[in-house]
């Protein structure tokens, strides 16, 4: 066999000019997913049978590293269990109550739309990814871009897709963003005032402006309160007979429950995922440590809307007009995903792919 | 049939299939087992092996061989792993390079580094290639891992390395 001859600075040369080529191929567009999906042919299999083999090795090893963490786990869920399980109905009951109202007004509901469970069945082999290996994949309707879920919340998406696997990137990935939004959760507490006299009177537009919101009783019979922006306005019947010191109740203006729209970006592993915001939020001050984040659905966006994704654990002020950045605790556990389920829900900015 | 035959018989297939066998141990146990919560390379301490048994030049391109290998099985772009683990194989060379005689813990100390030099030029490439993000300090402590697991997993792969481009390569 004739040796194939090259010297030192052209090897050089060469593995540097093909990377740099396949990169910017890759980069750009330019079909290398065929390459891909060519090795894999080859490679799963190899993988496959390598998989049954080094099984045991893995799981002594999980025993030796995970025994005493599942133990003290175990106890601490056990005992989360016996709280929440009466929680747990009164918000089945309120989510069916949801979904209900949301499909009276003709709204999407992630009741409506079809999923396929899948199990994990791979960690990422780099450390420059973040991204788990699923045992679903084209022949069972994934494809690319599809939303991932476990039984607590949003997981990441579909980023690759054979026959019967299929890559998921974690929310945690730098790559992965999703638009969401922070629902502030409102006090609950609401401002009763006492009725004041007639001539100090303020106009419905008055009341609204003013932080502290603030109503009259009059002797007419019945007093509308003007549309209050998340909050749906109702009667207020007051007693025919003027009585100085009715009083009525009005929720403060400045505690209603607030969204606002960000961007959900993962920073890598080990650091918790960020949302941030565009510019400075007029109602910043109500996002507070531990409200609720989900996806905020929309026609590019990359999950449908309300799904859970996590909570508020920090609030990061920005100087000038940015907006506040937000650390997010996810309510998915991705350092330890078994079962999931994939939304068959293609985003349209996916649809090309 | 004689094509087939060579073919079959090259050191580059040998290195293809015994990387397919190296890689598999990669996405499955090397991708679970995972100390200090990084995954040990250990495709980049093969391919070290092979630089520090075969030369600049083997190195180089059997490094470019096996990055296209692991590119085929990431979701980062084509070509990143490729151009990160052929410099892999140039550095675990290029550490010997002082030396007239090397001995084995040698090499397997050259490839070790060479494997954790990796993973700090790969999370480096990725954001030359504007995937941010990566190049974090927890890169040190996969660069560590993979140097200290290395040094163990050297030792059985460097006669593997040898082996799989033996009679063959690019040689000056």
């Amino acid at each position: 066999m004739a040796e194939f001859r090259i010297n030192r600075t052209r090897a050089i040369v060469l593995l540097a000019l093909t990377s740099i080529f396949l990169i910017t191929l890759d980069i750009s567009g330019g079909g290398t997913s065929v390459v891909r999906n060519t090795f894999g042919t080859f490679f799963r299999p190899v993988e496959g049978v390598t998989r049954v083999v080094t099984r045991p090795i893995v799981n002594a090893w999980r025993s030796f590293r995970n025994f005493d963490d599942v133990v003290a786990e175990n106890q601490i869920l056990q005992e989360r269990i016996a709280q929440q399980e009466g929680a747990a109905v009164a918000a089945a009951a309120s989510v069916r109550l949801s979904q209900e109202l949301l499909a009276l007004n003709g709204l999407p509901t992630l009741a409506g739309i079809n999923s396929v469970t899948a199990q994990v069945i791979g960690d990422s082999p780099s450390n420059v990814s973040q991204t788990i290996e699923i045992n679903q994949g084209s022949d069972a309707g994934l494809k690319v871009g599809m939303p991932v879920l476990n039984a607590a919340g949003l997981v990441g998406k579909v980023t690759e897709v054979s026959a019967n696997r299929a890559l998921v990137m974690l929310l945690t990935d730098p790559d992965y963003a999703l638009s969401v939004k922070v629902i502030a959760e409102p006090s609950r507490r609401a401002t009763t005032v006492t009725s004041l006299p007639t001539e100090n009177r303020v106009t419905p537009d008055e009341d609204l402006t003013s932080p502290a919101a603030t109503t009259t009783t009059t002797t007419t019979t019945t007093t509308t309160i003007p549309t209050i922006p998340g909050f749906t306005p109702a009667s207020t019947t007051v007693p025919v007979i003027p009585s100085p010191n009715a009083q009525i109740t009005v929720p403060n203006a400045s505690q209603l429950a607030v969204r606002e729209t960000g961007v959900l970006q993962g920073r890598g592993p080990g650091k918790r995922p960020v949302v941030r915001f565009l510019e400075a939020l007029p109602s910043g001050e109500n996002i507070q440590v531990g409200a609720p984040i989900v996806s905020s659905g929309g026609s590019r966006s990359l999950a449908p809307p309300d799904v859970v994704i996590g909570v508020v654990s920090r609030v990061v002020e920005r100087g000038g007009t940015a907006g506040p950045v937000l650390e997010v605790d996810l309510v998915a556990d991705l350092s330890n995903l078994s079962f999931l389920r994939v939304l068959l829900y293609q985003p349209i900015t996916e649809t090309q792919r | 049939m004689s094509v087939v035959l060579r073919v079959m018989s090259s050191p580059w297939t040998r290195l293809v299939l015994v990387t397919m066998l190296v890689l598999s141990l990669q996405t499955t146990l090397f991708a679970e087992m995972r100390p200090f919560g990084t995954a040990i390379q250990i495709v980049g301490i093969f391919v070290g092996a092979i630089g520090v048994m075969h030369g600049v030049q083997v190195g180089a391109l059997a490094g470019l061989a096996c990055g296209l290998m692991y590119d085929s099985v990431l979701p980062t772009p084509l070509g990143l792993g490729a151009l990160v683990l052929g410099l892999v194989g140039v550095a675990a060379a290029a550490l010997l390079a002082p030396f007239r005689e090397s001995t084995w813990w040698m090499r397997a100390g050259a490839a070790a580094i060479a494997a954790g030099i990796g993973e700090v030029v790969w999370p480096l490439m990725s954001a030359v290639v504007g995937l941010d993000g990566w190049l974090t300090p927890r890169s040190l402590v996969a660069a560590a891992t993979s140097l200290v697991a290395g040094l163990v997993l050297a030792w059985p792969l460097l006669p593997v390395a040898a082996w799989t481009l033996r009679d063959g390569g690019a040689v000056e």
